[in-house]
């Protein structure tokens, strides 16, 4: 190991750098959609499983117990290699010739999350108080509804922290997508590897990214948080 | 405009509301009183179905509320609520609290709900307050802020659930005389109050009730001088020791 040679210039510049900034484009693009689409699903959940609809609250209670249960990477592995048994032909060539892992692996990372998120939001809306429910029900407002406008924007409010958790570890998860081939930040740092045995600039370079990934959600969420919350001051 | 007929509520073994007859016609305005726990609260939420009730039929505007046909969204946008802790949505300015429901629910655009809402909150006296947030408002304050967003709905009756018994005592008479110009302007009014300077003044009518049942039934100026039943004489010689002194003269 001492005759080993550190060489950082060959990671940033040149195609091995090239390599790297495609894959953290991947990364983010993961990352982003992931996060919006985890949290508007996250959102459906905790509705569906506080409703007064027996059958739908069942439906959200399995869903819950199937993807917080099993691994992520079985989920991304089922998507990938399982889903398009269910599929349509139509639509499984559609993504065939649209990046297909790239889907898969946003599927599996949004639904994994979603069931974090969902509980989370929950236990948001179950601290809001009951009066605010019946507030906006006795002024016209349908359950769907009040949790639109009134309990559920006070809910996320209060869910900030254990939400900013969650986007991190997505953010975080969405290196699995390597395993099923997404050429994201992780699956490009092992190539750049692979060709020039300089593994540890490749992947401090991308211990470095991720880092910094996670620093840039968690500003990104206490900005809004904090815009938010001068709007709307104590309480 | 309100029609109740022998209605009953059981909380599990606790008859709260015990074969309830009532009625109130369209500009009167009935406060409704009686000792702490007698079922005061469960009634008036059962008008806009708050509260199911088991047994009983109640007609509020022409509609059944037991009807299935009976759109209970489209009957509790025309009837305003208040509350004894106010509700105000905390996450809202105070134009948008008064202005959420006329432009979800009745689609007006927001210009014309908000020159609505300004004049709303001119009438209760809180105009320059718009952008506040609840938070930043006093319990007097908030209250007329819940009046104004349950005004906005153009509401054909006004139910209030003891609307000044969380104020301290110098806010009650600003939320009362709210309360007296609405009545004057010939709202239908429901309210469950022990003000009983406001009753004396506002009231066509006044209800006393004891343990889930209406006692008494009369015309406040009776109802005061001459109440019929011993459970009645007592609960006025309460109100009227120096401790509720404060409040129920407010209203003058
Ligand atoms: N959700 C509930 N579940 C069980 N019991 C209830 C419920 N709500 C009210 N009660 C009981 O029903 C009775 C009537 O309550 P209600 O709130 O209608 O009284 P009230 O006349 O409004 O009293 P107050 O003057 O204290 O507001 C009380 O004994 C109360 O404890
Ligand atoms: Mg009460």
């Amino acid at each position: 190991m001492l005759s080993y040679h550190f060489d950082w210039s060959i990671i940033l510049s040149g195609t091995y750098f090239d390599w790297l900034v495609s894959g953290l484009k991947v990364t983010l693009w993961l990352s982003a959609s992931g996060i919006l689409l985890s949290f508007l699903l996250g959102l459906c959940v905790a509705v569906m499983r506080m409703s007064h609809i027996a059958p739908v609250r069942w439906v959200a209670q399995l869903f819950l117990e199937v993807t917080r249960n099993t691994p992520l990477l079985v989920q991304i592995f089922f998507w990938y290699f399982g889903s398009y048994k269910l599929l349509p032909t139509d639509l499984n060539d559609w993504l065939n010739n649209h990046n297909f892992e790239f889907v898969a692996a946003l599927a599996a990372l949004t639904i994994y999350t979603s069931a974090f998120i969902a509980e989370d939001i929950r236990s948001g809306v179950l601290s809001i108080p009951k009066e605010q429910l019946e507030a906006a029900r006795s002024a016209g407002f349908s359950y769907l509804r009040s949790m639109q406008y009134i309990i559920l924007p006070q809910a996320v409010r209060i869910t900030i922290p254990p939400l900013v958790n969650q986007f991190l570890n997505l953010a975080k998860n969405s290196s699995l997508a390597m395993t099923i081939g997404v050429m994201e930040l992780t699956y490009q740092a092992r190539q750049v590897e692979s060709y020039t045995f300089k593994g540890f600039e490749a992947f401090t370079a991308a211990t470095v990214v991720y880092l910094a990934l996670s620093v840039v959600i968690t500003f990104l969420v206490d900005q809004y948080n904090n815009r938010v919350l001068k709007l709307h001051k104590a309480s | 405009m309100i029609q109740c007929k022998g209605v009953h509520k059981w909380f599990k073994d606790l008859h709260v509301l015990n074969d309830i007859n009532l009625q109130v016609t369209k500009g009167e305005v009935l406060v409704v009183c009686g000792p702490s726990g007698s079922g005061k609260s469960t009634l008036i939420r059962t008008i806009n179905k708050l509260e199911p009730i088991n047994e009983g039929t109640i007609i509020v505007d022409g509609m059944d509320l037991a009807d299935r046909k009976t759109d209970i969204n489209k009957l509790r946008a025309e009837v305003g609520f208040v509350f004894q802790q106010f509700n105000l949505y905390p996450h809202l300015s105070v134009m948008n609290n008064i202005t959420l429901a006329p432009r979800k629910i009745r689609k007006t655009p927001r210009r014309e709900a908000e020159e609505q809402a300004m004049q709303l909150l001119a009438r209760v006296g809180l105009a320059e307050k718009h952008a506040a947030y609840p938070s930043q408002l006093s319990g007097g304050q908030q209250q007329r802020v819940a009046i104004a967003r349950a005004l906005a709905m153009n509401p054909r009756i006004m139910l209030f659930d003891e609307p000044t018994s969380a104020l301290d005592p110098e806010m009650i008479g600003e939320v009362l005389s709210v309360m007296q110009d609405l009545a004057r302007s010939g709202m239908t009014m429901m309210v469950v109050t022990h003000e009983m300077g406001f009753a004396r003044e506002v009231a066509n009518r006044v209800i006393f009730m004891d343990a889930g049942t209406i006692l008494e039934e009369a015309p406040p100026a009776q109802f005061f001088r001459t109440p019929q039943h011993d459970r009645a004489r007592q609960f006025l010689n309460q109100l009227l020791t120096p401790m509720h002194g404060a409040s129920t003269t407010a209203a003058a």
